[in-house]
């Protein structure tokens, strides 16, 4: 059998070889020059050839206290002794060199106890050959090796251990070692014919199309490395809500609407049925435009319609506001305030033949706000409405709650509430669970027929809703500051999670 | 729209009932309040505009008695004859026309009490009465004065101590330095005549609708209160009046009207009883109410839902509904008014979901898919998307750019020099967004699809929008090569023919600006180097490269319809 092995396979499997079939990782990592980890890596990789076998092994490492050392370099105190009274046979301890006093108590009761001589009225008496000790021995061994493994201590010199932990001379401490031991296949491949192959860090064209590749071993990256930036192109997470929203009224069968941004009062209040004193018409709410200051009534008749509605009702069944409605209010040019102005001019030029039909809109709209934490002066706005002759609020609150779950919240909840074009009115509340909230998210109505009647030329229920995205979109981006909506940080832009939906 | 304070206390007390705050705080907004908060005092709730009657604790707690079935129908309010004349004088119609009174009689004042009036006549001021322009309510002690009652004019040297005041001073001090003249005096600018009530005796009870007399203050000790109201409009002055003096009647107050003489011919004739708590009648079909509901609602049912929202209303013939409107109900202007009251008696909670099974077809405009197709081929080039404001500056939109200043849209009254013209192109605006990310990783490339707003006079507004892609790359290496690359890249997609024409452009480096112009002759936009004053404007220290190009230009070329 014909084994192919890189260069440092080889050399592993030839220090296993020489060190008995087995040796730790750290050691061969000493050997080979590498780091432990990248031995690990290696070896981790010829276990998977069985080329070898990995194995932890809980063990104590044993190294020598500041007392051992001392004594390592010295002797103990009683060999100490024992060498100084041998010249002499009786010593007097008050002749005893080289020792400190506290060395010397210890010394001369671990003499007694090891019986190598006695002790009497202030003199040593040297008694037997004083034979080197299995704890001098480990010692010396533990000093020559800077640390020792219990488990290759000859059984022999393990007895030391106890006697040597009591004296406080060693230290013993739990350690893991990670050994490689040889396997059959490994010792028929240092006996057999082995291939040396290439290392080769990158893949190139030239290998795959010569088929060196097969011949060459690839190095192994660190595929746990954090990679570099791609400086990509994304939509802004602003638009991926404002595209899903869309998506969620075309899949629910409604059509567009657009309409222009500089928009006349009759459009975006008066066909509205929005008073002409509404404070909602105040200069503190509403962008007024300087150029152009007034646009043009083009639909004389609907004009008619409007002005008679809000002055007395018309013919729809209304007492009107009551007031003195002025034409040239109407023709006031304003940065639309709503979406609703598209709803009302769909429904101007909408024909009978076209009912039922539902529309939406997705657009930019303007406040006369100074920009701060919770308001901004331009935002989006979604609105969709639903013209059909038997449309009731049985169906409001189905579109509804089929909506807000299209839009990810099950939990849809409606209260009353006051627009002054809708009648009746509610408000819509979803429930958030990451926050355990129910939040106010859309205003929902029936126009009331003061609004329709004018536009469409006859009484239809046209349900409506609608709601700024904003703070859908500040929900789930965790923004506490509406203006992040429009800073376009680029950190955040290129960051944002994607939206699901 | 107005918050009021209400004390739960002074709410148990008018309600009749024991009440935990918890079951207010659900079932107040399902009668059309917004709750805002509440403290071991209290509670404060939001009152939209068309139900000025709630906004006092007396409106609200007799709503709330209906809506939880403790009392229903209308309210009867007995209206007692009293000696109290106001004479009005020829000279107010000029300024100040419109005026009704009313005297309640023995109210049981307390701290509460007082607080409520008081804040009921705030709040009808703010919201109801447009801040006192269109009616304005003055409340005064009646046992401090002499009846009969005069509504006169005066100049402005006339002098009498206001509200909280130690000592007389002129019409014209009170309007100069008074914080109420100060404030409210624009509804009198351009007159020299000053509505004035007076007593028999000539003891000022007020400059309407700047402030009271300090002579007939209303405090904790009175018991008898002669209320004015006046204004520019009857309907208002009157449905004030009515709001103020049925809410002291919920507190156990006796209403008395008071006799007054018009030099001119009014919608209530010439003299007149004040107040009128006429009762408006209005005819409803049960077979609407349940058509705009969606319900089967039986009659019985639909009389017991009117009410509980505090109507009187009978079967006046097979099918049809005779519902009784009390005086303090200003906002049933049609029957679809009063079947939103049905739907809130009956519960919007209760009201069953249901989805027609009705064919339609939904679709985006062509003008907002074409927009989407453009944004990922942009993306695809590696642009990052921005969407930035149509709102911005001249200094921005022009000067930085080194552009001429052209007209444009311009607001009437902008709250911040940031943000005072439409755009009429979007590069700017990218240069902006530029410049507020100098410190983030380069290279930076953006790109928009948005409207630009033009003017335009043969539109009906004077302006219309129209849909542009601009895109500005900006790296220590941008130059004209690139964004020719994304060009070309770009129009080749689109499947647009054409060619780049050399020609001037002040935001753009002579000699490094084309003009894009389709082979049929359009000019589709232009592309370039940055003019590196324009970097310097826009603190930009990389060289920069862009264009921009008029999307719907290229709709036309390619016969993309506008409407799906």
């Amino acid at each position: 059998m014909k084994f192919k092995l890189s260069e440092d396979e080889v050399k592993l499997l030839k220090i296993l070889k020489k060190s008995g079939g087995i040796a730790s990782v750290d050691r061969i990592a000493l050997e080979m020059e590498l780091t432990s980890d990248k031995v690990a890596a290696l070896a981790l990789n010829m276990s998977l050839k069985d080329l070898l076998s990995l194995k932890t092994e809980e063990d104590s490492v044993i190294t020598l206290t500041d007392e051992g050392l001392r004594y390592a370099k010295l002797g103990l105190p009683e060999r100490r002794i024992v060498d100084q009274a041998k010249a002499k046979r009786i010593l007097s301890i008050s002749e005893l060199a080289n020792l400190e006093d506290w060395e010397k108590a210890i010394g001369l009761a671990w003499l007694k106890k090891k019986a190598w001589g006695t002790v009497k009225a202030g003199k040593v008496e040297v008694s037997g050959e004083a034979i080197k000790g299995v704890d001098e021995k480990l010692i010396e061994l533990i000093a020559s090796e800077g640390r020792v493994y219990v488990s290759n201590l000859p059984s022999e010199l393990r007895e030391a251990i106890d006697v040597l932990k009591e004296r406080r001379l060693i230290k013993i401490e739990k350690s893991s070692t990670r050994f490689i031991s040889l396997s059959k296949i490994g010792e028929e491949a240092l006996k057999g014919e082995i291939e040396i192959l290439e290392e080769v860090s990158r893949l190139t064209r030239e290998l795959i199309i010569s088929g060196r590749w097969r011949n060459v071993v690839f190095k192994k990256y660190n595929v746990a490395l954090p990679s570099y930036r791609i400086p990509i192109g994304r939509l802004s997470f602003v638009r991926e809500v404002l595209d899903y929203i869309r998506q969620v009224w075309v899949e629910m069968g409604f059509i567009e609407m657009e309409g222009p941004i500089l928009e006349i009062c009759l459009w975006n209040y008066d066909a509205l049925y929005v008073p002409q004193d509404h404070p909602a018409r105040d200069l503190q709410d509403t962008f007024y435009v300087k150029t152009p200051k007034f646009g043009r009534l083009l639909n004389q008749d609907l004009v008619e319609k409007v002005k008679n509605t809000h002055e007395s009702g018309w013919s729809t069944g209304s007492t009107g506001w009551g007031y003195h409605w002025d034409l040239e209010e109407s023709k006031k040019t304003l940065l639309r305030t709503h979406t609703t102005c598209l709803s009302a001019r769909t429904l101007a030029t909408l024909r009978d033949a076209e009912l039922p039909a539902k529309f939406f809109a997705v657009s930019k709209v303007f406040r006369n706000e100074k920009p701060d934490r919770t308001h901004l002066c331009e935002f989006y706005q979604t609105e969709g409405i639903v013209v059909d002759e038997n449309a009731n609020m049985k169906h409001l609150i189905g579109y509804l709650k089929e909506f807000f779950k299209r839009l990810g919240f099950p939990d849809a909840r409606f209260r009353p509430a006051y627009f002054p074009y809708t009648e009746p009115s509610l408000e819509v509340e979803v429930y958030y669970p990451s926050i355990d909230k129910w939040i106010e998210l859309a205003g929902a109505g029936i126009l009331r027929p003061e609004v329709v009647k004018p536009l469409l030329g006859r009484e239809i229920p046209v349900l409506a809703w609608g709601l700024g995205p904003g703070r859908m979109i500040m929900l789930n981006y965790n923004l506490k500051d509406m203006r992040e909506l429009a800073m376009n940080d680029l950190d955040l832009l290129r960051n944002a999670p994607v939206w699901i939906g | 729209m107005p918050v009021i304070r209400v004390s739960l206390r002074d709410f148990e007390r008018l309600v009749g009932l024991a009440l935990p705050i918890g079951r207010l705080r659900s079932e107040l907004p399902m009668i059309g309040l917004g709750w805002e908060r509440d403290d071991s005092e209290g509670f404060e709730v939001e009152v939209f505009p068309n139900r000025p009657d709630m906004l006092s604790p007396e409106g609200l707690a007799r709503a709330y008695k209906g809506f939880i079935g403790l009392e229903k129908g209308m309210p009867h309010y007995i209206v007692k004859s009293s000696s109290i004349n106001v004479n009005v004088d020829r000279d107010i119609c000029e300024v100040r026309p419109y005026s009704v009174f009313a005297v309640v009689k023995n109210i049981p004042m307390d701290e509460e009490v007082l607080k409520s009036i008081i804040q009921l006549q705030e709040k009808l001021h703010i919201s109801y009465c447009r801040n006192r322009r269109k009616a304005s309510i003055g409340l005064h002690d009646l046992d401090k004065f002499k009846p009969p009652v005069r509504y006169t004019v005066k100049v402005s040297d006339f002098k009498f101590k206001p509200l909280d005041y130690d000592r007389e001073i002129t019409i014209k001090e009170i309007l100069e330095r008074h914080p109420k003249g100060v404030e409210y005096g624009h509804i009198l600018a351009g007159f020299n005549k000053y509505p004035i009530i007076e007593d028999s005796e000539g003891l000022v009870l007020s400059m309407p609708p700047i402030i009271n007399s300090d002579y007939t203050k209303v405090d904790v000790k009175t018991r008898n209160i002669f209320i004015d109201c006046t204004g520019l409009d009857w309907k208002t002055v009157s449905s004030v009046l009515n709001i103020m003096v049925t809410s002291l009647a919920e507190r156990g107050g006796e209403v008395y009207k008071v006799k007054v003489f018009y030099p001119f011919e009014t919608p209530f004739g010439i003299v007149f009883d004040s107040p009128d708590l006429k009762v408006q009648e209005v005819k409803l079909s049960l077979d609407f109410v349940n058509k705009i509901l969606g319900e089967k609602l039986t009659m019985e049912e639909a009389l017991e839902l009117l009410c509980r929202m505090r109507y009187d209303a009978i079967e006046c013939s097979r099918g049809d509904i005779l519902v009784k409107v009390p005086a303090y109900r200003v906002d049933i202007m049609h029957p679809i008014d009063l079947v939103e009251d049905i739907a809130i008696a009956y519960g919007y909670d209760r009201i069953k979901p249901e989805i027609p099974k009705v064919f339609t077809s939904g679709g985006e405009s062509y003008l907002e898919r074409f927009s989407s197709k453009v944004r990922l081929i942009m993306v695809g080039l590696g642009f990052q998307e921005v969407i930035t404001d149509i709102l911005t500056n001249p200094h921005d939109l022009f000067t930085a750019m080194r552009v001429k200043p052209e007209p444009v849209v311009e607001l009437e009254n902008p709250k911040t020099v940031e943000y005072t013209v439409c755009r009429s192109w979007l590069m700017p605006c990218l240069m902006k967004i530029l410049s507020r990310n100098r410190h983030r990783e380069y290279p930076q490339r953006i790109f928009e699809v948005d409207d630009v707003v033009v003017l335009d006079e043969n539109s009906e507004t004077g302006a219309r929008n129209v849909r542009k892609l601009a895109a500005v790359s900006t790296h220590s290496e941008a130059d004209y090569a690139e964004i020719r690359a994304v060009v070309d890249t770009l129009l080749k997609i689109l499947d647009v023919d054409f060619c780049i024409n050399s020609g001037e452009h002040p935001s753009f480096i002579d000699g490094r600006i084309g003009f894009i112009e389709a082979t049929t002759g359009e000019n589709l936009g232009f592309l370039g180097e940055i003019h590196p004053e324009v970097l310097e404007n826009f603190g930009l220290e990389n060289p920069s490269v862009g264009f921009e190009i008029n999307l719907e230009c290229i709709m036309r070329l390619k016969g993309v319809g506008r409407k799906p």
